[in-house]
């Protein structure tokens, strides 16, 4: 007697490709088949830099930096977005996905997210930055492992198999 | 007919949804999941919560399912206390047979713990094997993780260090940074609320 129980799983994406992997991990574990879960990929644009209409120079900045800023951001996510859509369209079976996009801290738009959307479970990568051959936690995702009141699965970049 | 359904449901926030397939996924590999096991309750309960959430990966029904291995990890007991006992501070040595009994006690209360986690995985059919370990917890377990090539690590947040702040006690913190495969932190529910 299977219960499907609905359960929201966000997975938190970025450029990087870790947090490929992270999603095809969660795809390949998370989602048995059968079950009614949603998947939200949440992808953080970085905060835009705040322009002043004047700048220290006192020249005027015109409307086309800003343009162009604006431009390379939605790149960025048509990006990453596709990506992550080359991961979870080979797989098989029936499951929502749904994506969102925020802009600021990434970790706490993260966190602020998957409390609003009552989340029932948080899939993050983590980045390398360790100096040492130990893989270090990324402050990103460690500070969502201890922030946020649901399961948090950290899914490392994968050893080297033998 | 789906697909039209499928186009009907998409709205503002672009719920997408894939065509389905007729087979099942077949399991390649057998996955490997590992909870680690202490005498507190919220170890317990994440448990609980992985018997729950991958019943459906790790029961015994299936062919080749996954595995849940339950880690215990003893402290390992001091044969040596040092007493300041006084001006001379004596190193006393325990008697072989106060060792003894220390290390019966111990593996009762092992045993005693291992057997609820294992009625409690019987209870919902789940393929289960269980291990016990001496030495420093975090060591241990994320030594075991890559012997044993674990595909998921299960460990509470808190465990027996009781602090009321929100951050992960040293095990879960030492196992989430140097375990080598992806780990699941569960949190405990709050009671008060």
């Amino acid at each position: 007697m299977e219960e499907t129980k609905e359960r929201k799983i966000v997975v938190a994406v970025d450029e990087s490709e870790e947090s490929m992997e992270a999603l095809s991990w969660s795809l390949d574990n998370l989602f048995p088949y059968g079950s009614n879960n949603t998947l939200i990929l949440l992808y953080v644009k970085p905060p835009l830099p705040v322009y002043s209409s004047i700048d220290a120079a006192g020249f005027i900045v015109t409307g086309d930096p800003v343009a162009a800023l604006n431009k390379y951001e939605h790149e960025l996510v048509e990006s990453v977005m596709a990506r992550s859509q080359t991961v979870y369209q080979d797989f098989e079976s029936d499951i929502n996905i749904e994506r969102r996009v925020g802009r600021g801290d990434a970790k706490e738009v993260i966190c602020n997210a998957v409390q609003k959307l009552r989340a029932d479970m948080l899939v993050i990568g983590t980045h390398d930055y360790g100096f040492f051959k130990r893989a270090l936690l990324g402050s990103v995702s460690e500070y969502c492992a201890k922030r946020v009141k649901c399961p948090v699965i950290i899914v490392k970049k994968k050893a080297q198999n033998n | 007919m789906a697909e039209d359904q499928a186009t009907a449901a998409m709205e503002t926030t672009t719920v997408e949804k894939q065509p389905e397939m007729t087979e099942t996924p077949s399991v390649t590999t057998t996955k490997r999941i590992m909870v680690a096991i202490d005498e507190s309750d919220s170890s317990f309960y994440v448990l609980q919560w992985v018997i729950d959430h991958f019943s459906s990966l790790l029961a015994t029904t299936l062919a080749e399912g996954g595995l849940l291995t339950v880690i215990h990890v003893q402290s390992p007991f001091q044969h040596f206390t040092a007493f300041p006992a006084g001006p001379g501070s004596a190193t006393v040595y325990a008697s072989s047979s106060m060792i003894e009994a220390v290390k019966k006690s111990q593996q009762k209360a092992s045993a005693a713990l291992l057997s609820r986690a294992l009625q409690m995985c019987r209870a919902k059919q789940i393929r289960t094997e269980t291990l016990v370990l001496e030495g420093d917890a975090k060591d241990m377990i994320c030594q075991a993780v890559e012997q044993m090539h674990v595909d998921l690590l299960a460990v509470g947040s808190r465990g027996l260090g009781k602090i009321k702040r929100a951050f992960l006690g040293s095990v879960s913190d030492y196992c989430a940074h140097h375990a080598k495969c992806p780990i699941l932190i569960v949190k405990p529910p709050k009671e008060t609320h």
